[in-house]
């Protein structure tokens, strides 16, 4: 029997020992060695000396990494947070009974599989001062009179058909779906008249907003770091969404049938049975949010020097940058100092998430 | 609602109808949200086109969509180097072009000025490699005025104001050709002089740009080849960026670099997940508890804690700069989880026989499990390639130079660099969407394994 389990005990240790021996090489040793790097002035070159806590006490009177601090994690916060909100919203809308369902799930998923080097670089493409979004903002504030005009014709059509609606005894809401079908169709062919009449008039504009150069804040985080914003739930939102699809279709669907016979209209469906289900999803998915934002890199990487460091550094790139920026002698021991920061940091934001945020059962 | 009660039964149309009408913005939501996600690549493939990316952003009514410019470009090449799709201006050629100008009435029309100039192609690495100049083989015969029509509407258009204008036009015939023997040259320019207020208004290729006020046409490639023109910006970054040394496309070797890279890894990670995870789902053994949290806690911790020992670990063994720095730089965590997950569904019974058989594990491993784990397999080498062929932060950090060792995604990290300043987006567009394409075959090939619910099955555990 001994011999049994030793034997047990062997195999399955050469089973597991290739992956072992990789993450105690590439893991388990670089994790003491940033440790004990954090405690030096480690610079590649020249023989480590002792200092103490002087790097992490340097660390907290830089500016610049109070500031990439600050910038990580109100970034990973506020795309945690929308990303979430979105995903489940698009993986409702997508779990509804329609035919087609697969087409859809495969034309959202695109923009998660490509590189981020490849979507960062059309993004910046897009963001440029004289680029498509600057030109598309400009188009639709030259066409504000026939969106406000379009806007006003399609309220005024629904309230009249409603009324007329409620009137013969019928119940329809305000948001009717097929009259809305008709609002809509009859103000496009209003407002494609006043156009061509020329009954409104628009004046040609040119806004030229600078994303991704300027030093300006917006709210509580810089105006750069607001466009990687969109681009980072841009690709992360289809990933999301399948895991709450996936999600999604565990629900039995008996407890929406009980629901609607109690009189549960669907946001309130939507809050009581969908949103609480989904918790355990919704737990994985937020502590994975919140691990790969606090480790954005690639698109700040990318920005390069068209953006000003102060706007667009995160904690990873200042780790980064210390390390290996193309100035100076590599700072390897406040690089680890701060990465040992970033590490501690993913912890505590990962341990209060399962403490107080999204709970795995509900 | 008072009057609801008025009428006695809804007709079952009624609801009806509202179902159906309900779908239909349900169809139309998501077709819009379809059109945010896949137009965004859209226009930034169309930019890719222009000659100049960040030129009027929003018009994608350009030459290089047009017809009438793909006859063209094909006719050009075909007359410059007898290849229709790539062009070129070779010994022998000789390529007649024509250019329709207009003026107002009370205007009289001047003789275009045509030149062939001695102007380096593009702005990248390739430039600085440039011997051969068109301008030095090229001979240009003078125009010929071929017709004259009065009445005729035309726009003026200069900067973002344009005049309707009404007046007569004329179009002149010329040709240029290859003088004597020599080397078959890749971009013949063009410019075309002629006073302000002669538009031009129809010509066998569109101009790529118009410089000094409208005064000068100018052409970057008169014999383009169909494709030298459509798709200039990608044959661009393919040729355009060599490596100084060797002379070798640089985008040739990040491709097959970024393959070898994604491949090797795959298949380590395989290697690696399956024992791994077959031993951690089926085999009790001392520490597996531990290494199980172990194997968690490494994917907690950003990539950015421990590079800089890693980067010590393979500079000491002086393989900085080499592909085998970013294919053995591989902790599977994420694999082994999927494996250990997809293994630990399986009955006891299913190995059992075999161990009474006196079967090893290994054999267990390979007979009896694996050829059960194909769904599993796929989606850690599918998601596997995507992952090794998207990475960017290790390669960036041990690939520095020579710049034939990048791989794709640092590869463009350079072309941002080198070609960002000149605001060269054309190019640097074209290689981002080059660098996409073996990802999206994957993609097209194999969409079930990334949108099944393979994942979400590994995620939930």
């Amino acid at each position: 029997m001994i011999s049994k389990a030793l034997q047990r005990n062997f195999y399955g240790w050469m089973l597991v020992l290739p992956f072992v021996l990789t993450l105690l090489v590439f893991f388990v040793f670089a994790l003491i060695r940033t440790v004990s790097y954090s405690f030096t002035d480690y610079d590649l070159f020249s023989p480590a000396n002792f200092v103490g806590f002087d790097n992490f006490i340097n660390l907290l009177n830089d500016e610049l990494f109070l500031r990439a601090t600050i910038n990580t994690v109100t970034f990973s916060l506020v795309v945690t947070v929308i990303q979430t909100v979105l995903a489940l919203g698009l993986a409702v809308l997508l779990n509804s009974k329609i035919k087609g369902k697969t087409f859809f799930r495969t034309a959202f998923y695109v923009p998660s599989i490509l590189s981020s080097a490849s979507v960062t670089l059309i993004f910046i493409w897009i963001y440029q001062k004289n680029g498509f979004l600057n030109g598309f903002i400009s188009q639709i504030v030259e066409s504000t009179p026939y969106i406000v005009s379009a806007i006003l014709c399609f309220f005024i059509l629904q309230t009249v058909q409603v009324i007329h609606h409620r009137f013969i005894g019928l119940p329809t809401r305000f948001f009717d779906p097929l009259l809305a079908i008709i609002s809509l169709f009859i103000t496009v062919v209003m407002v494609y008249i006043t156009n061509r009449t020329g009954l409104i008039t628009s004046t040609p504009m040119a806004i030229s907003m600078n994303w991704l150069g300027s030093r300006d804040d917006f709210g509580p985080m810089p105006v750069t770091l607001w466009a990687i914003t969109i681009q980072n739930i841009y690709t992360t939102v289809p990933t999301i969404m399948l895991l709450f699809l996936a999600g999604l279709q565990t629900i039995p669907s008996d407890l929406y049938e009980a629901a609607e016979i109690d009189g549960a209209n669907k946001w309130q469906q939507l809050r009581h049975i969908t949103v609480p289900q989904l918790a355990p999803v919704t737990f994985v998915v937020v502590t994975l949010s919140i691990i790969g934002t606090l480790q954005m890199f690639d698109q700040v990487a990318l920005l390069g020097t068209s953006s000003p460091l102060e706007s667009r550094i995160t904690l990873a790139y200042y780790v980064y940058h210390q390390a290996f920026s193309d100035s100076g002698t590599p700072q390897i021991g406040v690089s680890s100092a701060a990465a040992l920061i970033l590490g501690a940091l993913t912890l505590v934001i990962v341990f209060i998430q399962n403490k107080f945020g999204v709970k795995e059962k509900s | 609602m008072k009057h609801a009660t008025q009428i006695k039964s809804i007709p079952d149309t009624y609801y009806k109808r509202r179902r159906l009408a309900k779908t239909a913005w349900v169809y139309s939501a998501l077709l819009l949200i379809a059109i945010t996600t896949l137009g965004t690549f859209a226009i930034a493939f169309m930019a890719s086109l222009k000659d100049n990316a960040l030129s009027e952003p929003t018009n994608f009514n350009f030459g290089q969509v047009r017809p009438s410019n793909w006859v063209g470009a094909l006719n050009l090449g075909l007359a410059g180097n007898n290849a229709p799709l790539f062009g070129g201006f070779a010994p022998g050629a000789d390529i007649s072009f024509e250019i329709t100008y207009a003026v107002s009435d009370d205007d009289s029309f001047a003789t275009p000025v045509i030149k062939i100039p001695r102007r380096r192609p593009g702005t990248g690495m390739a430039a600085a490699l440039t011997t051969n100049y068109a301008a030095d083989y090229a001979i240009v015969t003078s125009p010929v005025l071929i017709e004259q029509q009065d009445n005729v509407n035309y726009t003026l258009k200069r900067g973002v104001k344009k005049d309707f204008l009404k007046g007569k036009s004329a179009t002149w015939r010329f040709s240029v050709k290859y003088q004597g023997e020599g080397p078959v040259i890749d971009t013949l320019p063009l410019d075309i002089t002629t006073p302000r207020s002669q538009m031009l208004i129809d010509s066998t290729l569109d101009p790529s740009r118009f410089e000094r006020r409208g005064r000068v046409a100018s052409w970057v490639n008169m014999s383009p080849g169909l494709i030298g023109y459509v798709f200039r910006s990608y044959v661009r970054v393919w040729n355009e960026s060599v490596s100084l040394e060797t002379g070798q496309s640089l985008f040739l070797s990040w491709t097959s670099n970024s393959f070898f890279i994604a491949l090797a890894k795959v298949l380590l990670t395989v290697v690696i997940a399956c024992t791994a995870g077959y031993a951690m789902a089926r085999m009790s053994f001392i520490g597996a508890r531990f290494l199980f949290l172990l194997m968690i806690f490494s994917m907690t911790i950003p990539g950015q804690v421990t590079f800089i020992s890693n980067y010590e670990i393979f500079n000491a063994l002086g393989i900085l700069n080499t592909p085998w720095a970013v294919i053995t730089m591989l902790v599977a965590s994420g694999q082994v989880l999927i494996m250990k997950q997809f293994f630990e569904k399986f009955p006891r019974e299913l190995e059992e026989a075999a161990i009474v058989d006196g079967a090893s594990p290994l054999a267990i491993l390979v007979h009896v499990f694996l050829p059960l784990a194909k769904p599993a397999l796929a989606s850690i080498i599918i998601l596997g390639f995507q992952g090794a062929w998207n990475d960017f932060f290790w390669p960036m950090v041990v690939l520095t130079s020579p710049a034939d060792v990048y791989t794709l995604p640092v590869g463009l990290l350079s072309l941002r660099n080198a070609y960002g300043v000149a605001g060269d987006w054309s190019l640097i567009l074209a290689g981002s969407f080059l660098t996409t394409i073996p990802v999206l075959v994957v993609f097209i090939i194999f969409q079930r394994h990334f949108t099944g619910n393979n994942i979400g099955s590994a995620v939930k555990g």
